[in-house]
């Protein structure tokens, strides 16, 4: 994260030497890159039997670099595609079995494509907008852990889990502050609303609303 | 360059569908190194004391049914946290001659299961002990040798030169076999005229002390020589098990005596928590069998092994070519008292459980 943020203020140093305005009109095509931190906000539900009651699991926030890709296609409206380097995110027990700490791990991409709405003038320095997006939330590399063995099959074999791909709907508030003619700092919120599915190689399963609420920070460039 | 173009979307897809190698087992180490694993206590941890003679040659072994397969729940934890496969320390049995003679004890250097079926806390004569036979009870013909947890523990002491190592994963689980001698007991008392209030508070009194007892040793013989991961789970609810289903009355005074027991447990070592898990089966037996679906559990009131055809009626003799007819992987019992390998796989789990959240797993 460290090494991202510094070349993000170091993008942003450059941008500041030049200082035309280009504003966002239509057609106009910028990326950003920037930071993005994804924090769950988990509601569990109960393992399957045979478990203890109210087996339940937390999901861990975490971060990654991201790359967007934003048209405009009015001065108004614009198609945002948010996509960028994979989350891995700590999976700890909860409920019944809080305390017992990482059970797991998975990590995601989800990629979103949002249609959004920007205010002020085209030519504004500072442009707020909303949007909402549709996002694939899409898991893989699930481990398990001894913890997690212990937990379901004690004495038997690892058990593996995995956790089903989601599609869900990202609202979305953002805005846009112009450094210079192609230079931006961008910072948006994105609340979505994810249900997964994970799956235990011993036949249980777990519903998990994720939720999450997402921060980014990015520098953009505008082409 | 201010037109869009659909090469970029495809090349910021392609960066998202990153390396999509399958899940894995991740880190199965566990979080505290132990060394070994000692046991102590009664036919629940036991191990195969009495896999010897006639019950050998019945392919039994462990108080369950026997598969040839571990099935006890300190054999699972001792997997779970990555030591030597267990063994028990002393075998033999002082069998009548109908039941082939007596085999001689023998220890095991190396083995540290010391708990055996039958034992006790403090009593040397726990069910089916030779010196029964005497007393009028026929229990007493299979010779188990019946050592009590505290006399266990000092042959433990004896065996390691006085003290425990730091990296010892240690379990205690007795008090069952006190219950059902003290329950003997209270028949004894009745018979004898005494009123059944005053019998019920003798034997009630009793298993008070019993857990008491087993407390004391856990404290000054097991965790003041040394032990750091102590173990101790305590009576599950024996008054829902097939033996008393249907004898209310029994069942209550049951009731009263494990909550007595597990009580006086419970309070003498309430002053030893970070060297010490109590692990409370007793109120999740008691969940397991009010909801029994939650746990996966098929059937909780009926014995899984076919107790009235084999030669023994014990779970000890029990195997898979004993069970009555319709038994499912998922019963939780595997005669009158003892669990099945699915319950004793329970039991496991709900001490990983609680391991895990002290930060011992």
């Amino acid at each position: 994260m460290k090494k991202t943020l510094t070349s993000a203020l170091m993008l942003t140093a450059l941008a500041l030497a030049s200082n035309n305005a280009l504003a966002q009109d239509a057609g106009t095509v910028a990326v950003k890159f920037g930071y993005n931190q994804i924090m769950p906000q988990v509601s569990s539900g109960d393992l399957s039997a045979p478990s203890m009651p109210g087996t339940k699991i937390d999901v861990k926030e975490a971060g990654a670099p991201i790359m967007t890709l934003t048209y405009m296609y009015t001065p108004a409206i614009s198609f945002e595609l948010y996509a960028g380097l994979p989350y891995e995110h700590e999976i700890v027990g909860d409920g019944a079995i809080k305390g017992v700490g990482k059970i797991a791990s998975v990590k995601q991409v989800s990629p979103t494509l949002f249609a959004q709405y920007r205010f002020f003038d085209k030519e504004s320095t500072f442009r707020p907008y909303v949007g909402l997006g549709l996002t694939y939330a899409y898991f893989y590399g699930e481990e398990g852990s001894g913890n997690l063995t212990a937990l379901t099959n004690p004495g038997g074999d690892p058990t593996l889990l995995e956790v089903d791909d989601a599609w869900g709907i990202s609202p979305q508030v953002g805005a846009t502050v112009k450094i210079d003619r192609n230079w931006f700092v961008d910072m948006a919120v994105i609340k979505s609303f994810i249900k997964t599915t994970s799956h235990l190689s011993t036949g249980q399963s777990i519903d998990t609303k994720l939720d999450p609420l997402a921060v980014s920070l990015s520098v953009g460039y505008r082409f | 360059m201010n037109k869009f173009h659909p090469s970029w979307v495809a090349a910021a897809a392609t960066a998202l569908l990153v390396a999509c190698s399958g899940g894995g087992e991740g880190d199965q180490s566990a979080r505290v190194e132990y060394g070994k694993m000692v046991t102590f206590g009664d036919s629940l941890s036991d191990v195969g004391s009495y896999n010897v003679g006639v019950i050998a040659s019945m392919g039994g072994g462990r108080y369950s049914i026997n598969t040839g397969d571990k099935v006890n729940w300190t054999e699972l934890l001792a997997t779970t946290v990555g030591v030597d496969a267990l063994c028990p320390a002393e075998t033999g049995l002082n069998s009548a001659p109908e039941l082939g003679g007596p085999v001689a004890t023998v220890d095991h250097a190396g083995c540290y299961s010391y708990a055996q079926g039958g034992a006790r806390v403090t009593n040397p004569i726990g069910p089916g002990n030779a010196a029964l036979l005497a007393l009028g009870d026929p229990s007493g013909a299979l010779g188990q040798l019946t050592k009590p947890v505290v006399e266990q523990i000092g042959r433990h002491l004896a065996a390691v030169g006085g003290s425990f190592a730091a990296d010892d994963l240690v379990t205690v689980m007795a008090g069952g076999n006190d219950l059902f001698m003290q329950l003997a007991a209270f028949e004894a008392m009745v018979g004898a005229g005494m009123p059944v209030d005053q019998a019920s508070e003798a034997v009630v009194t009793a298993m008070g002390q019993a857990g008491a007892e087993l407390a004391a040793y856990v404290t000054t013989q097991i965790v003041a020589n040394g032990a750091t991961h102590v173990v101790v789970v305590n009576v599950p609810d024996a008054a829902n098990a097939p033996a008393f289903l249907g004898s209310p009355d029994t069942q209550a005074l049951v009731t009263a005596m494990l909550t007595t027991y597990n009580g006086q447990l419970a309070a003498g070592l309430a002053a030893s928590s970070d060297k010490v898990l109590l692990v409370d089966a007793y109120t999740v037996s008691q969940d397991q069998a009010v909801h029994p679906t939650q746990y996966g559990l098929s059937d909780v009131t009926h014995p899984a092994c076919d107790l009235e055809h084999m030669p023994l009626a014990t779970s000890l003799a029990c195997t898979v070519d004993t069970l009555v007819a319709g038994v499912t992987e998922t019963w939780q019992y595997a005669d009158t008292v003892h669990p099945t390998p699915y319950g004793y796989k329970l039991l496991a789990q709900l001490v990983t459980a609680e391991m895990s959240k002290k930060g011992w797993l």
